[in-house]
């Protein structure tokens, strides 16, 4: 089975926020909740990279390992996914996510931030598969359709890749030894430390 | 007894009147993250519930 | 030809020589765009511990300027790997110690039987305090052994719906009951402070072991002695600490950003850990351990027996207040 992944080529990326656009369309989002983010280092200086950061769906996922209720799984396909019935809202994965997936719908008391939302790449949650419920808790499920997550699908300049981990790691090696220069597999390491080239 | 009691009524009669100025004072991240330049009117209530 | 055929060409001309000495200059650009590029591994090499990554975003929640942060892996592996062992260590080795002493050393008795005089050794006001710190210290102990062991302990027991219907309540109840203990805190240390202060009473006391070990030994003390004087300030101490890392846990936004929170959740729990083993020989000696010194939170009074055994100077005190030296009887005095 595949092993799917994130892969944001930050020498092509040009925070058009398209990825982050997609996103809050296509799960309707609510104000305040940001599943993907643009984040740009040496902002305006010679070297400038942007990275499109979500969840990265780690093989040793941290808020899974930490969840004081145990809510997270991680799917056949490698996608880790959790279960807003069981989330006590904690922040716990917070804490441990070294790339800020999880967000609250309430701040400024721990006795209620509300369920952690997240990226679910696309794949929904423990509800059924493309159902109103799953919908109005987890988004859509695309996954479930045979499609890839609508962030990477909507990148202007397919900076922001997804799929199976073996293929988009080919994908950007490849770029990189044509153009010569690339920053890196954002996050690999930190992500999928078994297998950080796919 | 009389005592033990009255401290455990207490306590209980503490937590709840705290419970409900703290949720008093809690914001939504809609509201809390939110610049002075947005005016947001609804903010959605997908993945969150009406809460 | 005509005049705007000809200053098209002028412009024609104009521009191909200005790309011809544009040229040459662009090529000396002092700065090359990708090979100044930051690095991912390079930027991860120079982090500090508990450093993160950060950049611009336009995203009003501060923190979500926050790239990669390693120190979550960190904080992770101290919450699965090392608190359960420093928890398991303290609470499972204190009860074992309890266990042993009392099959060792057995309850403590008056040694010369209970009298049937009673003397009141604490007011009501001072109980309802004890007993308003001591409620909200079992649920917040309970609620917070839940969080660090429930996913251990209690959640294959009862399936996942139970059990996080449990933990939500439960997180209910230790963050709103965290206020009354933290009153409770504050109001013991003022009408106590007074007769903690550690002296050379003490020390003596500390040396004779407090009697603890051998029937039939009494070294002298006041009010409290030394151990119930370590107590007390185990529980200032230690609740004070719990109360701020508690503070900064329960209204996040007060931190800058995670790495402080994740220092905060470290003190919690493990000042936890020791603040619970500590007042289980605290519920030990004042329960079982002991007979006759639950009367001093339970009714107020104690036998004059066993106030004298183990408080001697402090009946002296309190019988001269009381009446004149030559009368061995306390006069009865209100409880409230």
């Amino acid at each position: 089975m595949a092993r799917v992944k994130f892969l944001c080529d930050a020498d092509r990326c040009i925070e058009c926020n398209a990825c982050v656009t997609a996103c809050k369309n296509e799960h309707e989002v609510p104000w305040g909740i940001n599943r993907r983010r643009v984040v740009t280092i040496n902002d305006g200086k010679p070297g400038e990279r942007s990275v499109s950061m979500a969840c990265m769906h780690c093989t040793d996922a941290p808020c899974a390992a930490v969840c004081p209720v145990s809510c997270f799984y991680t799917t056949a396909d490698g996608v880790v996914l959790h279960s807003k019935d069981l989330c006590i809202g904690c922040g716990y994965c917070f804490y441990a996510c070294p790339f800020g997936a999880p967000q609250y719908p309430k701040v400024g008391n721990f006795g209620s931030r509300g369920k952690m939302d997240k990226c679910t790449y696309c794949a929904g949650g423990p509800e059924a598969d493309s159902t109103p419920a799953e919908y109005a808790k987890y988004g859509a499920n695309r996954l479930a359709e045979g499609k890839l997550p609508i962030c990477a699908e909507m990148c202007s300049t397919k900076s922001l890749l997804a799929g199976d981990g073996a293929i988009i790691a080919q994908i950007y090696k490849e770029r990189v030894m044509k153009r010569g220069y690339g920053s890196g597999m954002w996050g690999w390491t930190t992500a999928y430390s078994d297998s950080p080239t796919g | 007894m009389k005592v033990f009691v009255a401290a455990v009524a207490f306590a209980v009669v503490a937590a709840v009147g705290v419970a409900m100025v703290l949720n008093s004072i809690q914001e939504p991240s809609s509201v809390a993250f939110t610049t002075s330049g947005a005016r947001v009117s609804d903010p959605g209530h997908n993945l969150i519930g009406s809460g | 030809m005509p005049s705007s055929l000809s200053n098209l060409r002028a412009l024609g001309a104009a521009i191909i020589l200005l790309f011809a000495f544009a040229y040459p200059a662009a090529a000396q650009l002092s700065f090359r765009p990708t090979a100044e590029a930051v690095q991912e591994d390079q930027l991860l090499n120079a982090l500090q511990r508990g450093d993160k990554i950060t950049g611009r975003i336009t995203i009003p929640d501060t923190r979500a300027s926050s790239l990669i942060q390693p120190a979550g892996r960190d904080w992770r592996d101290f919450q699965r790997s090392r608190l359960p062992i420093i928890g398991g260590v303290a609470i499972i080795g204190m009860v074992a110690l309890l266990a042993i002493f009392l099959m060792v050393r057995g309850r403590i008795r008056v040694d010369h039987g209970f009298s049937g005089a009673k003397i009141l050794r604490f007011a009501g006001f001072e109980r309802f305090i004890h007993w308003l710190t001591a409620s909200c210290f079992i649920v917040l102990a309970l609620s917070g052994l839940n969080i660090s062991f429930g996913r251990i302990l209690i959640l294959p027991l009862f399936g996942p719906e139970v059990f996080a219907t449990m933990s939500v309540y439960a997180k209910f109840a230790h963050n709103y009951l965290a206020f009354p203990f933290m009153l409770g805190l504050v109001i013991m240390f003022l009408i106590w402070i007074k007769d903690n202060i550690p002296g050379k009473l003490d020390l003596e006391w500390i040396k004779q072991g407090g009697g603890i070990l051998s029937a039939g030994k009494h070294p002298p003390a006041k009010r409290f002695n030394a151990g119930q004087k370590g107590i007390f300030w185990i529980v200032i101490i230690g609740g004070a600490l719990m109360s701020v890392s508690g503070w900064f846990l329960i209204f996040p936004y007060l931190a800058a950003t995670v790495t402080v929170l994740q220092f905060w959740t470290v003190i919690h729990a493990v000042i936890a850990m020791l603040f619970i083993a500590a007042m289980l020989a605290h519920i030990y000696i004042g329960s079982i351990g002991m007979e006759g010194a639950f009367d001093a939170m339970g009714t107020g009074e104690v036998d004059l027996n066993w106030a004298k055994e183990h408080h001697s100077l402090w009946v002296e005190e309190e019988q001269a207040k009381a009446h004149g030296p030559s009368d061995s009887t306390p006069r009865a005095v209100p409880a409230e």
